[in-house]
């Protein structure tokens, strides 16, 4: 969220400078991504602050963080539009309540399309957003004020004036305002005339019906869209909007009727004259009430903080205090929400708003008290760090090789991939396939530092995993080295090493008979390769000098010896 | 100079077509083609010649070229060729012999999380292992993290194809996907490490891995309180940065803890004066952390109303990046033993 520095000196008088809220900021509410003169961005990806995605909530919130006084005041009810006006109504028929549960309609002539004011170029600009002209401006300055999306349908588009607020039905396609041709699914939301879509709900409008130079009469709209349902379709499309951004984190009933208010009033200075409106759904609000109990607060805090600060805390955030009737040793309060806050549902939600207000920073560090815990075996830990020592101390370098197998490694080594976990949706071919051992990685690994080295000896200890067709994936702890060490033969030192290693950690590997099955014949030397047992004679693994035909496949002439255990026995 | 191409022509089939080893072949190919090679050099002198032979001449060098190339190939085919079938002459020879002396390098993601395990386990924290590939159920769900909630947009996730559960098997986000697993099987008070490799839908650049190390604290008790996630901070902190290094705690957002917190350090550079590194600010983020979400305990069997617990992870990468002065996070996982002798 773009927030105008300008727009928001318009809202809260503040007390302190910008710089002064650009470092409170990140203390006590969110992270800001950049600041400039003109705006400060507040980091909201992946963030449940519904109302810092308006104007007039990050203007409560700055107020309170500052201790400054906001300048405008909620609107009267009463005073809206379309109160005492008798005006008829437009047609329109939501099919789908459940995805829709509130829309509203408002019919604006008398228009005409011009150039915004300054004012309103300058204000869209630091908000991250482009004038197009006055008429779809007013959409953009409200929904950037009120956090409410608006969308306004040139009504000669709309055919019968008539609006459907229905599925997509199957094959159904429309092009969107960015002039891009989209396929729809029937879980998509449509806004309809009785023959076509006239837009993706609260995702993007379409071609054929926006604001263009003869509009003169527009049908506006207001709604709350299902949040999850839209998340679906925008991500299917592609098409993350700055409205489809708040439908998803959530709208209130009585923003969007001030939101719907403030636009028609705006286009009423235009000269546009409000002829007929249509709100359907169910428009009363539920006031939430959370009750906060003072001992809860103060242990999870750690810190014992006064009931005046926890009371002038939440009145600063909009909150309405009022003491609990509990008795007397439950001292806690009953605290109603503002309406703008849906992102708060429980105590510890109230508890966090007033450690913000506290300040984190301010909280002193506690140290953990000493106690038996239950005991986990830790044997698998300290083994393969053992190991890994173990290696270093005999001059072999630790790598960590991706849990992919890279094209490279596919390649050169013709892996028949069906029997390879496979990722649905790779970032791209080198993270499509995971590996089902590590030495192939090794090999890789040896081979490009071949270039800058002449002895090259390494080791990695990591999962592999291993595919299975009606169950989970197996994942195992593997110990992997490959060694290049200048001579025709280096699977004799490799061996030397394995053997070291077997009597330093006490582990009994011994050579086991020899298995020329299909693994041996792809990939090893038709004569150095042997299986590995541990001491009770169970397989644990291998080790051989592999193919010079494979690793000739990876440009150098050199031999190199790997090989590939399983941990768990080892331990 | 056709003739003369002729020559060289003839003369390095016959050496190709003779050769019985890589190297004479190698020999070959530089004598033709490396810098001072008879057909590297030998166009230099085209330019003397009269306009119509420089015509004729042009496709007979090229065909020549190409023609030697191949049979350098051809070959080099040849010889790798007879070379594997000889490999069954050579013995399995695994006879004693002495090492050769080298010096071992630890990695250094293994030294620094080692250095933090040895830390922890002062304070009676143990390790867990945790599945790589996991359920939406564990890594999400479970999390308070629904499907479809803006949240999951902190999260750019791999998944698996697979027929066991369509949809639902992914690439673990975060160590996080422990928390229920410890919940369930353990009885607080517990204090553990959630240890290994991650992984997130991310397009690679130097600052930007698909796959990397987090660390995370699952502590569950009574009473605990964010001035614990203050000591911890403060205790990491200084024990792998040093004395000076202090903690700051800010407001963070993550669904699975409320209250939710950003851990910052005192910049490790400037010492909170400002400098490039931090941007001016003084203070560097390191990671994340919280008193764990009621929800949360509540799935892991755990009743919020008796106990409390603590999420806690610094940012491992990011961490020795900074320590380490590396200024590409590929470094890694890319296995160059230029960059991992250095440590």
């Amino acid at each position: 969220m773009k927030v105008s520095i300008n727009w928001l000196k318009e809202l809260v008088d503040l007390t302190v400078s910008v710089d002064e809220v650009v470092r409170l900021l990140p203390l006590r509410t969110i992270g800001t991504k950049e600041v400039t003169e003109n705006f400060l961005e507040l980091d909201m990806k992946g963030y449940n602050r519904a109302d810092l995605l308006s104007l007039r909530g990050v203007a409560y919130e700055i107020a309170a963080i500052t201790e400054s006084k906001i300048n405008f005041e909620e609107p009267n009810e009463g005073g809206f539009a379309w109160i005492g006006k008798n005006l008829p109504c437009v047609t329109v028929k939501v099919e789908n309540k459940h995805l829709a549960p509130i829309y509203c309609i408002a019919r604006i002539e008398g228009l005409k399309v011009n150039p915004s004011p300054d004012e309103w170029v300058r204000k869209l600009d630091d908000s991250g957003m482009r004038s197009v002209n006055n008429i779809a401006d007013i959409t953009n300055l409200i929904m950037l004020e009120y956090g409410q999306p608006l969308h306004a349908f040139d009504a000669k588009d709309v055919a019968g004036e008539t609006i459907i607020v229905r599925n997509a039905r199957a094959g159904e396609k429309i092009t969107t305002l960015d002039g891009k041709h989209r396929s729809l699914d029937p879980s998509d939301l449509l806004i309809t005339d009785s023959d076509k879509a006239l837009g993706i709900a609260g995702v993007m409008g379409g071609k054929d019906s926006e604001v263009k130079g003869s509009t003169d009469t527009i049908l506006l709209e207001a709604a709350i869209f299902d949040g999850k349902n839209l998340r679906k379709t925008a991500q299917r499309l592609g098409l993350s909007s700055e409205a489809s951004k708040r439908f998803q984190h959530g709208l209130t009933k009585k923003r969007l009727l001030q939101a719907l208010d403030a636009a028609i009033k705006l286009y009423q200075q235009l000269g546009g004259e409000l002829t007929s409106i249509t709100l359907v759904g169910d428009f009363t609000e539920e006031e939430k009430t959370i009750y906060l109990n003072q001992k809860k607060l103060n242990s999870l805090i750690g810190v014992d903080i006064s009931k005046k600060f926890v009371e002038s805390s939440l009145i600063r955030l909009g909150f309405i205090v009022t003491l609990a009737s509990h008795e007397e040793a439950l001292q806690g309060w009953n605290i109603r929400l503002p309406f703008w806050r849906v992102d708060i549902n429980i105590e510890e939600d109230l508890i966090e708003e007033v450690a913000r207000i506290y300040g984190y920073e301010n909280i002193p560090a506690k140290s953990l008290e000493r106690e038996v815990t239950e005991e986990v075996d830790q044997r698998l830990f300290e083994f393969i760090y053992e190991l890994k020592s173990t290696l270093v101390n005999l001059g072999l370098t630790e790598v960590q090789t991706y849990s992919f197998y890279s094209t490279t490694v596919l390649n050169n080594l013709e892996i028949n991939k069906n029997n390879l976990i496979k990722i649905l949706n790779p970032i791209s071919s080198e993270t499509e396939y995971m590996r089902d051992y590590i030495w192939p990685n090794l090999v890789e690994k040896v081979t490009e530092n071949l270039k800058y080295f002449k002895d090259v000896a390494i080791f990695e200890i990591g999962k592999i995993y291993l595919f299975k067709n009606q169950d989970m994936p197996e994942e195992k702890y593997h110990l992997s080295i490959a060694l290049s060490n200048e001579t025709d033969n280096p699977l004799k030192e490799l061996w030397a090493i394995l053997q070291k290693i077997s009597e330093t950690l006490n582990l009994g590997i011994n050579i086991e008979s020899q298995d020329r099955g299909d693994y041996a014949r792809r990939y090893l030397h038709p004569t150095k390769f042997s299986n590995l047992q541990d001491e009770n004679g169970k397989h644990i693994g291998g080790m051989a000098e592999v193919h010079p035909r494979i690793i000739n496949q990876f440009g150098t002439e050199k031999r190199v010896a790997s090989l590939e255990l399983e941990i768990i026995p080892l331990t | 100079m056709e003739e003369k191409l002729s020559q060289i022509q003839a003369s390095y089939l016959e050496k190709i077509n003779q050769a019985n080893t890589l190297r004479e072949l190698d020999e070959s190919f530089l004598a033709l083609f490396g810098k001072n090679g008879e057909l590297t050099l030998l166009p230099k002198q085209f330019s003397k010649l009269e306009d119509e032979e420089k015509r004729k001449i042009g496709p007979i060098f090229n065909q020549i070229k190409s023609g030697l190339e191949q049979a350098i190939e051809k070959k080099r085919a040849e010889v790798r060729q007879a070379g594997y079938q000889k490999l069954t002459e050579e013995k399995l020879d695994i006879n004693p012999t002495e090492l050769k002396s080298r010096t071992g390098h630890l990695h250094p993601t293994t030294q620094f999380i080692q250095q933090t395990v040895e830390l922890f386990a002062k304070l009676g924290f143990q390790q867990i292992d945790a599945p790589h590939i996991d359920t939406d159920e564990y890594n999400f769900e479970l999390l308070n993290i629904p499907q479809d909630h803006p949240a999951r947009d902190l999260w750019d996730t791999l998944y698996i194809e697979n027929q066991y559960a369509p949809g639902q098997l992914l690439l673990r986000t975060h160590t996080s996907n422990a928390q229920i697993r410890v919940m369930r099987d353990l009885k607080p008070p517990f204090r553990i490490m959630s240890i290994g490799r991650c992984f997130r839908y991310e397009n690679l650049d130097a600052r930007h891995e698909h796959t990397f190390e987090q660390f995370e604290l699952i502590y569950v008790d009574k009473n605990l309180s964010m001035a614990h996630l203050q000591y911890l901070s403060e205790y990491f902190l200084k024990g792998t940065m040093g004395e000076d290094i202090k903690a700051r705690l800010r407001p963070k957002y993550y669904p699975f803890v409320e209250p939710g917190v950003g851990i910052d350090a005192l910049c490790f550079f400037c010492k909170g004066k400002g400098c490039k590194v931090c941007g001016g600010i003084g203070w560097l983020e390191i990671g994340g952390a919280g008193m764990i979400h009621p929800n949360v305990l509540k799935n892991g069997g755990i009743d919020p109303n008796i106990y409390s617990g603590i999420a806690w992870g610094p940012g491992i990468g990011r961490m020795m990046m900074l320590k380490y002065g590396i200024d590409d996070i590929r470094s890694f996982l890319k296995g160059d033993l230029k960059f991992l002798e250095k440590f």
